[in-house]
Parts: structure tokens; C-alpha cells; sequence
């Protein structure tokens, strides 16, 4: 285990992760606070972290850490209140509200813990629903069959399991072929066998489309799919364990 | 004093809903308004009228004779039924005022001197009344003498039955018969050209050479006895002495007015207050159902803490109390604050000793009482729904909403269909009563409108058609009594005159089966070319040789159509009764006429070639010395003058229906806006999950308003030609309840109407899908992530 260390000046130190794979995420300093009346939250506290083409990264931590918070920054969903956060060499802390949809449009896929998908479309519609406005998307079928739902592609959200319509979320958030998928809690509201199947979904894009993938969860037992773990806490980077090999999402126990 | 803290939530609820709350407030509000309006002025027109009739012993039976000796008195007062009797001496005086071209004429009454008014008692405003003996005192109108400026003390030159004098203003007063003080077979008051006048009976009898005699007489009939044996003894009594057959108020033509207006206040009270409660209950019900829906974990979690399913639903059914109160105390205001205005305008119309804006405080009872049921019907599907949901259930987030694909798609057309469009059309149609009411809240938004448009295109019309193509005379001349032929011949060579066509009009009454109604016939020549009889494109009616010309109204009184047979009973001299055919409808849109061929009526009364007067055409050049030649005429009765009585008719009809109009035109911005504004409002809250994920996935805000509002822009699409339609039926429907024997309106619908309507339910739209879309600018994103419905 390594901890980071430095600062934001310095350049990062180079991660045995990145293996020559290209920057996508650099933050260095990152700090987010929220102040409500005379409360002061520093939900991201110095931050400082590199994400890399193709890696699948497991963000664990109690709830409070500052997980979400991250994720949001990450994903063009909220803007740092100070530090530097650049995606592919691009500033996003000072990106504007148009800048951050192109952003999220085009560069990023988003998987909810409750699914979030939209109840009048069928399967395929929600997906499509996304395959419509980006720029460089697979067919909506292909993004189905790679979550194993080809055979449910016509079935309305309230026709399907909870996995199923989770998985539907995850075609629908990588039909566009996003450099980033980033996922909140995918397997919280699921049971074991559920999840796993959910798992193996998530694990197979990263696979076979090198996408970016990050994972929050409080689940310890997903740290091992990983190929680097990040843990925080108080809003700050405890630790980076590397898994030197990942275990299959199929013999993952919880 | 301490608040429960569910009144709390209940308060800070309603803050945050509060745009949404006014909205249905506002349309309940308008239903209210106008019923608490025509409500109260029901009851000032009523109650004041009651007081008044009452106080001042307004008659209950009328009749005009020719003459008759003061001695039949005491025959008719033996009739059974009758409690009193007055005759009078009633005659036509002419005026020449100083600042009026044209003669101005009036009604003079007798005052007895040997006891005190025993019917329709004068009300003095200013003055006196004449002193016994005392010679040419009068009493004059009260709205003539404010036209006027008379002041007790001043003088008054009139012409009485050709003889000039010099009349002595003493008072100023009121009569409840001439609550509708216009001149007899007038449809309008014309309180710049006729007055009444009250005189003492013995010089008036000297002057109309009926010393000792009576033309005129009212009876007053026992409390509880009814009018028609009292009418029929009195007609047979009356007959030798050249009787006009009598009537009663119904047919009193005062009294007819003031019955008229109530009339159409009371179907105003009704209909209209019925359609905007509706919107307003389906609306409470709609914004109710989505608090419901959105507080689903609250209810449980009330529950939970032992709150029973009787608080929870109570404390869900005052948000609809707090609607109804908002709503009744808007309406309250709006309809006294504008029944305070018409009660102004009604002083132009009726002169009452005073008639003061009486708010009806029952009918706000009722409209309470009315609202809450109209609330409650809205809301009680909900708020069952409510408590009947158990706790641990509740607590649950909402499994997904069911859907399946749209008729449209099943039909295979789904490939036209953009994902976002298959959204609109599935939530249409899984909620297909919501979108139903929504539809038919747009429909009345757009069909409301036509109303208004429809009134103010009407006036226009009737200006035109009335006075311009039916009515070319400029002017009509009318006679003390009926002239003969050389009569006719003499208006012909007054000066200025171009063309002249004679008239002869005689009280009647027409009876088609158990239907009558009591009006004047009027003979005609054939082929007139001033004034003519029309069809509804405005085409002269031929008139033939035997048989009637009705007005389309009157016909619809009688329940007569063409090709019917009426009864003719002419109501004076000799009253022959005659059958008459119906041949055509006249189309026309004040008064009511019955006309017949001059020859055929003449014949009908055994005349010669009498005439009651004449439509003239004046060259504009010699227009003055016209008018002084019949200042000087002393056959002339009355002149009616075109332009006046279109000016009268500016000033009073058309005056209030543009109140009216302006009315209608709020109401239904209000209501294009409130439903509008209310869908988009449900739909952005109900959906707001749905529209924050597509904001989160990369939608831009546009893509995400395009999304929400094209489902409402759908329905906005389809309910405005079916609300076109409606308003056009809308109209139709209240032009013809509030027609009356005065004055109808046409019904003119124009494109101009129609796009006003169009316009204004597109613009609310865009308005509301504007504040809409600024909303969906501030969704929250990140609570999406997490947070359950």
C-alpha cells in the first residue's frame, strides 16, 4: 500500500496502474465544501489522484467519506470549490454549465444505485435514448447484449427484475462508448446473486471496451475485482491498495 | 396558542405549492365571483324592486279605454278580487327643449285631488307635489329632469293635445311603473327625449277634454286572488268605452324589463359558476393526487407514528379548504367589487328611489358550501388512497410505473417516433383521465374566449345590420291618433323629407296555443324600402298580401314556426280576432315585431287608410328645418330619431356587454393559464427524477424541457381545435340565454375571434413551458443519484 503523497506542483508520481496507459482524470488538491447557515462541510479535503485508460478502480469508504462527492466532481456533476481538476489535460473546476453536459455527454456513463431509468421506455428505448444525442454510439442492441438482456430488450422497466433493470442502466450508460463509466452503489439496492450478475456486466465493459471504470461502494468485498482500491476517508485519500490480480466478479462473496 | 405541528407541515406545504394553489383558486375564484355577483344582484334587483312595488302600491292589473265616466269607478271596484282601483287620465305631451333639435315627448299621468294616490304612488326625490287646485303644477321624471338639469321652480314648455302650456316644475319624483322609464313601445329609455309628467286630474281632464272622465285605469287585486278573472270582468266592463284589453305586470312593460334581466341573471348564476367549479375540482384533484403521490413515505411515516387514517385524510383535505377559502375570498371580492360597478350601470336602466349593490352573503354560503363539495369530489380518490396505504408499504419507493406501448405504435408506427415522443405518448396514455381533464381544462381555455370575441363582433353586427341595413329611415313620426290618408300625405311634403312609407300599428295580442304574448301589429305596405323586414342573410322578406311577419324571437315565445296559424286579437276598438298565418321569421335584434299588410290590417279594424305615422328619409341638408316643421306640427306625437336611439344603444347595451366581455376575456386568461400552468407543473414534479437522470446522462436543458413539454404541447395541440369548437357552442349557448325581448345578440364568429383564442391558450402555454423550463435549470442532480421517489 502507498499512500500519496506531494503536492499539486509537483508532477504525479507515476502509478504502476498507469502502465503507459494514457491520463484521463488528474486532481491534485481537490477540495469541495459545503456550507449550509453557519455549518461548514468539507466533503473533499485534498484530494490528489490519477485515473487511467482502461483501469477499473474501486472507491471504498463509509458513508460520509466524501465517495460521492468525488464522483460527482469526476463525473461533470458538481465543480471542486478549489484545486485543480483536469480531464484529458482539460480544466473541468471552472467549466460552465454547457460545457459540463457536453462533458458528461460525450465522455461519460452514469450507473445509479436505483437504476434511475426512464418507466415509459422499454429496454431498448432507454438505451436509445442516450445512442441519439452522442456522437459515436453502438447500436442500442449491441450495448444490451453485452449486459445479457438481448432476449428482454422489449420489456418495459416494470417488467423486469431489479438486476435486470440495473443492467439495463449499465448498457444504457455505455451504449455511447463513454472513455469513463463511472458507477454510485450499482449493487446496493440488489441481493448477492443480483449483484454479481451485475458485477460481471461491469467487469465485461471494462474488458473488452477499456472503458474507465470506477465503482463507489461501502462493499468491501467488490475491492478485490479491482484493479486499484482507493479508500477515503473525512474527505481524504487514506490509502491506495494495488490488487496485483483481479478476481472475477463470479467468486466475489458478501 | 399552539399550532399542531401537522397544521405546520400543512402551512409550509401550502407555501411551497402556492403558485400552483392560486392557480386553481383563481379559476374557482372566477366561478365564484360571478356567481356571488349575479347572486347579489338578484337579490338587490329583487329585494329592491319587492320594498318598492310594495311601499309605492305598484297595480297589479292595467288597461287604457278611450274614455269613460268617473262613475264606472265603482263598477270596477265591485269586480271580485280587485282591493282597489285608481283612474287616471293618461296622455302624450310634446316638448321643444332648448339644446335638442328635435322634439322630445312625454307620458303625463293625473294626480287625484279628492284623496291621496291610491297606485303607484309617486316617490318624491326633490319639491313638492302640485297643490290641490293649483294650476299646471308638475311632478316630473326623475331621469328626465337630471338629463335636463329641472329643478323644482323652473318651467317647462309643452304642447298637450295641440294646445301650448306652460308647465310649473314643483317636484321630482319616482313611480314603480316606470322603473324602465322609456317611451311606450320602446325598447330602450331615451331619458333625453321623454320624460312622465304628473299633473292634477281636473286641469289634465280640462286639457285632454275628458272632464269628469278616465282613459286610464289600474287595479289593485286582493293578496291571493288571481289576475285573469279580474283582467276578463274588467275587459267586459271596459268594452263599450273603447277598452284596450287589460293586462297584468307580467305584461306591464316596465315590470317586463326588470323580470327580463333577473331572468338572465339566473341562468348567468348557474351555468357559468357549474363549468369554471368543474375545472377547479379536477384541478384540486389533480395538484391533491401528485402531493399525495410525492408525500407517500410522509403518510407512512404518520402512520407509523399512530396518527390515524382519519387525521391523515383530514389534514390532506384542508389543503382543499385552504383552495376553497383562497378561491371564495378572491370571488367574494371580484363579485361584489363588479356587482358594485353593474349596480352603477343599472342606474341607467332602472330608476329605483334607490338601488343600492346588496351582497348576498347567502350565496356565499352557498358558493362555499358548492366549492368545498366541488373540492371534496376532486379530492377524495386521492386522499382514500392516502390512508388506505399501509405504513411498511409506503415506506417502499414506488415500484416502477407500469407502461406498455401507445395505440399508435401498436398500430406499427412507432419507427416515426423519436424515444422522447414515445415518453409523451405512453404517459398520455397511461394516465388517461388526467390527461383527459387536462385536455378539457385547455379546451375551455380555448373555448372561452370565443365568447367574448363572439359578444363584441355581435354588437358590431347588430349596429350595422339593425340600424343600417334593416332600419334606413332616419326617421319615424308617430301620431297622437290615427291620421288618415291625408295625414300620411302631409308628413310626405314636410320639408326635407325624401321618401316617406306609412305604418299603422295596433295593440294585440298574439296566441298560439297555450302560448300568447302581448305586442303591437304592424301594418305595412308591400315592398318598403326603409323600413324593411329581412332574412338572416339580409335580405328583404317579401311581404304577403294575408298572413304575419314575426320576429324569430317572438315566434320562439309563442312556439310558433312558419306555416302556423296564430290568433290575431287586436286589442282595441272593435278587438276582432283573427287567424293568421306565419310566413316567414323576421331576423332582427332589438324589440319584437308582428308585421302584417297594411291593407290586410286596415281591413282587419275596418278602417280607411289610417295611419299611426311613417318612417321618413330626411335630406341632411334640410335636416333642421324638418325638425322645426314638426316642432310645430300638432298631430305629431313622437319623433324617433335612428342615430339616438343607436347612440342610446351605445351607451347602455353595449356598454354592459362590454363589461360582460371584458369579464369573459379575463376569465379566460386565467383559465388558459392556471390549467396550463398547473399541467406543466404536475408533470415537472411527478417526472423530476425522470428529468434529472437525462439531465445527469448529458441531455442539455433544452433536451430535457423538449422532453416535459411536449407532452402538454401535444395535448394543447388537439384540445384547441375541440376547444374552438366548444367555445363556438359556448357561445352560441350563452348569446341565447341572455337574448331577450329587447335585444339579442347575433351570433357572429369570426376568425379573428378564433385566433384571438388561439392565441391566447398558445401564449399561456409558452409562458408556463417558459417558467417550467427555468425550473428544470435548477433540478437537483445530485440528489437524484440517491434519493427515492
Amino acid at each position: 500500500m502507498t499512500t500519496l503523497g506531494g503536492t499539486a506542483a509537483e508532477p504525479p508520481p507515476v502509478e504502476s496502474a498507469g502502465g503507459g496507459r494514457e491520463l484521463l482524470f488528474r486532481a491534485r488538491d481537490l477540495r469541495k465544501i459545503y456550507v449550509t447557515g453557519e455549518v461548514e462541510v468539507r466533503a473533499l479535503d485534498g484530494v490528489d489522484l490519477d485515473l487511467y485508460e482502461g483501469e477499473l478502480v474501486v472507491l471504498l469508504g463509509a458513508s460520509g467519506s466524501g465517495k460521492s462527492t468525488l464522483l460527482n466532481n469526476l463525473g461533470g456533476l458538481d465543480v471542486p470549490t478549489s484545486g485543480e481538476l483536469t480531464y484529458r489535460g482539460e480544466d473541468l473546476t471552472g467549466a460552465d454549465e454547457k460545457m459540463l453536459t457536453r462533458f458528461r455527454r460525450d465522455a461519460v456513463g452514469f450507473v445509479f444505485q436505483f437504476y434511475n431509468l426512464i418507466p415509459s421506455l422499454t429496454a431498448r428505448e432507454n438505451v436509445a435514448l442516450i445512442t441519439e444525442i452522442a456522437p459515436n454510439p453502438m447500436a442500442p442492441e449491441d450495448a444490451l447484449a453485452l449486459v445479457d438482456l438481448t432476449d428482454r430488450m422489449d420489456h418495459f422497466p416494470s417488467q423486469l427484475s431489479g438486476g435486470q433493470q440495473q443492467r439495463v442502466a449499465i448498457a444504457r450508460a455505455i451504449a455511447k462508448q463513454p472513455e469513463v463509466l463511472l458507477c454510485d452503489e450499482p449493487t446496493g439496492a440488489l441481493d448477492v446473486k443480483t449483484g454479481i450478475t451485475v458485477l460481471e456486466a461491469i467487469e465485461r465493459v471494462n474488458r473488452e471496451l477499456g472503458t474507465l471504470t470506477v465503482i463507489i461502494t461501502h462493499n468491501v468485498a467488490l475491492a478485490e475485482m479491482a484493479d486499484r482500491v482507493i479508500h477515503l476517508s473525512d474527505g481524504k485519500i487514506s490509502g491506495i491498495d494495488h490488487n496485483s490480480s483481479r478476481r472475477s466478479a463470479r467468486s466475489l462473496e458478501w | 396558542m399552539v399550532i399542531h405541528p401537522l397544521d405546520l407541515k400543512l402551512l409550509r406545504d401550502v407555501g411551497h405549492m402556492k403558485g400552483q394553489m392560486l392557480a386553481v383558486a383563481l379559476i374557482m375564484a372566477c366561478g365564484l365571483a360571478m356567481m356571488i355577483m349575479t347572486r347579489s344582484l338578484i337579490l338587490s334587483l329583487e329585494s329592491t324592486r319587492a320594498a318598492y312595488y310594495e311601499r309605492y302600491r305598484f297595480a297589479d292589473v292595467f288597461s287604457d279605454l278611450k274614455r269613460a265616466p268617473n262613475s264606472l269607478r265603482e263598477r270596477i271596484e265591485e269586480i271580485p278580487g280587485v282591493a282597489a282601483v285608481e283612474t287616471r287620465i293618461s296622455g302624450r305631451v310634446r316638448m321643444n327643449l332648448p339644446g335638442l333639435d328635435e322634439p322630445a315627448d312625454g307620458t303625463i299621468l293625473s294626480i287625484p285631488e279628492d284623496h291621496p294616490m291610491r297606485l303607484n304612488q309617486l316617490f318624491l326625490r326633490r319639491g313638492r307635489m302640485p297643490e290641490r287646485s293649483a294650476s299646471n303644477e308638475v311632478v316630473v321624471s326623475e331621469a328626465f329632469a337630471k338629463e335636463h338639469g329641472f329643478e323644482p321652480g323652473d318651467t317647462i314648455d309643452v304642447i298637450m293635445y295641440g294646445a301650448e302650456e306652460t308647465l310649473k316644475i314643483v317636484g321630482i319624483g319616482l313611480s314603480p311603473e316606470y322603473v324602465f322609464e322609456a317611451r311606450p313601445g320602446d325598447t330602450l329609455p331615451d331619458a333625453k327625449r321623454f320624460g312622465v309628467f304628473w299633473m292634477n286630474e281636473r286641469e289634465l281632464g280640462y286639457a285632454f277634454n275628458l272632464d269628469g272622465a278616465f282613459n286610464n285605469v289600474i287595479v289593485d287585486v286582493a293578496p291571493g286572488e288571481d289576475t285573469a278573472p279580474v283582467i276578463d270582468a274588467l275587459d267586459r266592463l271596459l268594452e263599450p268605452y273603447g277598452g284596450l284589453v287589460a293586462h297584468d305586470r307580467r305584461d306591464h312593460p316596465s315590470a317586463r324589463q326588470l323580470d327580463d334581466e333577473i331572468a338572465v341573471l339566473n341562468g348567468l348564476s348557474v351555468a357559468f359558476p357549474l363549468v369554471f367549479l368543474s375545472i377547479a375540482a379536477f384541478m384540486t384533484s389533480a395538484v391533491l393526487s401528485r402531493l399525495i403521490r410525492l408525500q407517500r413515505e410522509q403518510i407512512a411515516q404518520l402512520k407509523a407514528f399512530g396518527y390515524s387514517s382519519r387525521q391523515v385524510g383530514v389534514h390532506y383535505l384542508k389543503f382543499a379548504l385552504v383552495i376553497v377559502i383562497l378561491g371564495l375570498s378572491i370571488g367574494a371580492v371580484a363579485g361584489f367589487w363588479l356587482g358594485d360597478n353593474i349596480v352603477t350601470l343599472y342606474h341607467k336602466f332602472f330608476q329605483f328611489p334607490s338601488l343600492d349593490f346588496q351582497p348576498n352573503y347567502r350565496a356565499i354560503a352557498v358558493a362555499f358550501v358548492v366549492s368545498c363539495g366541488a373540492a371534496l369530489l376532486g379530492v377524495i380518490g386521492a386522499v382514500r388512497q392516502a390512508v388506505k396505504l399501509p405504513p411498511a408499504e409506503a415506506m417502499r419507493p414506488e415500484p416502477p410505473a407500469d407502461f406498455k406501448p401507445s395505440a399508435f405504435e401498436r398500430l406499427g408506427l412507432q419507427r416515426f417516433f423519436s424515444p422522447s415522443l414515445r415518453m409523451a405518448l405512453r404517459n398520455l396514455e397511461r394516465k388517461p383521465w388526467q390527461a383527459t381533464f387536462t385536455a378539457i381544462g385547455l379546451v375551455l381555455a380555448a373555448g372561452i374566449p370565443i365568447v367574448p370575441g363572439a359578444m363584441r363582433d355581435g354588437v358590431h353586427y347588430l349596429l350595422d345590420f339593425q340600424w343600417d341595413l334593416a332600419q334606413r329611415q332616419d326617421m319615424t313620426v308617430s301620431l297622437i291618433e290615427p291620421g288618415s290618408a291625408s295625414a300620411f300625405n302631409d308628413i310626405l311634403h314636410m320639408r326635407g323629407v325624401m321618401s316617406a312609407e306609412p305604418f299603422r300599428a295596433v295593440p294585440a295580442r298574439l296566441r298560439f296555443g297555450h302560448r300568447s304574448y302581448r305586442t303591437a301589429v304592424t301594418g305595412v305596405p308591400p315592398n318598403t324600402r326603409l323600413n324593411r323586414a329581412l332574412d338572416r342573410f339580409g335580405k328583404p322578406l317579401p311581404l304577403p298580401p294575408d298572413g304575419l311577419l314575426l320576429s324569430a324571437k317572438l315566434a320562439e315565445i309563442l312556439g310558433a314556426k312558419p306555416g302556423d296559424q296564430i290568433w290575431v286579437e287586436v286589442q282595441e276598438g272593435r278587438r276582432p280576432r283573427v287567424l293568421a298565418t306565419v310566413q316567414a321569421l323576421i331576423t332582427d335584434y332589438a324589440g319584437l315585431q308582428a308585421y302584417m299588410d297594411i291593407d290586410a290590417l286596415r281591413h282587419l279594424i275596418r278602417e280607411g287608410g289610417t295611419i299611426s305615422g311613417a318612417h321618413v328619409a330626411i335630406d341632411p341638408v334640410q335636416r333642421e328645418a324638418f325638425m322645426e316643421e314638426v316642432k310645430e306640427a300638432p298631430r305629431v306625437a313622437s319623433l324617433g330619431i335612428k342615430d339616438s336611439v343607436r347612440d342610446s344603444f351605445r351607451n347602455t347595451i353595449a356598454e354592459s356587454i362590454s363589461l360582460i366581455q371584458g369579464l369573459y376575456f379575463t376569465f379566460s386568461v386565467i383559465v388558459a393559464f392556471g390549467v396550463v400552468y398547473n399541467s406543466a407543473r404536475i408533470a415537472l414534479s411527478e417526472r423530476s427524477r425522470d428529468l434529472a437522470t437525462l439531465r445527469v446522462i448529458g441531455f442539455s436543458n433544452r433536451e430535457v424541457a423538449a422532453v416535459l413539454i411536449g407532452e402538454l404541447a401535444m395535448l394543447t395541440l388537439i384540445a384547441i381545435p375541440i376547444g374552438l369548437f366548444v367555445g363556438s357552442a359556448l357561445a352560441t349557448w350563452i348569446v341565447s340565454a341572455a337574448s331577450t325581448e329587447t335585444i339579442r345578440l347575433p351570433l357572429i364568429l369570426t376568425p379573428r375571434t378564433y385566433a384571438t383564442a388561439v392565441l391566447i391558450v398558445v401564449s399561456s402555454a409558452l409562458v408556463s413551458f417558459w417558467v417550467v423550463s427555468r425550473r428544470i435549470r435548477n433540478l437537483d442532480l445530485l440528489g437524484v443519484l440517491k434519493a427515492r421517489d
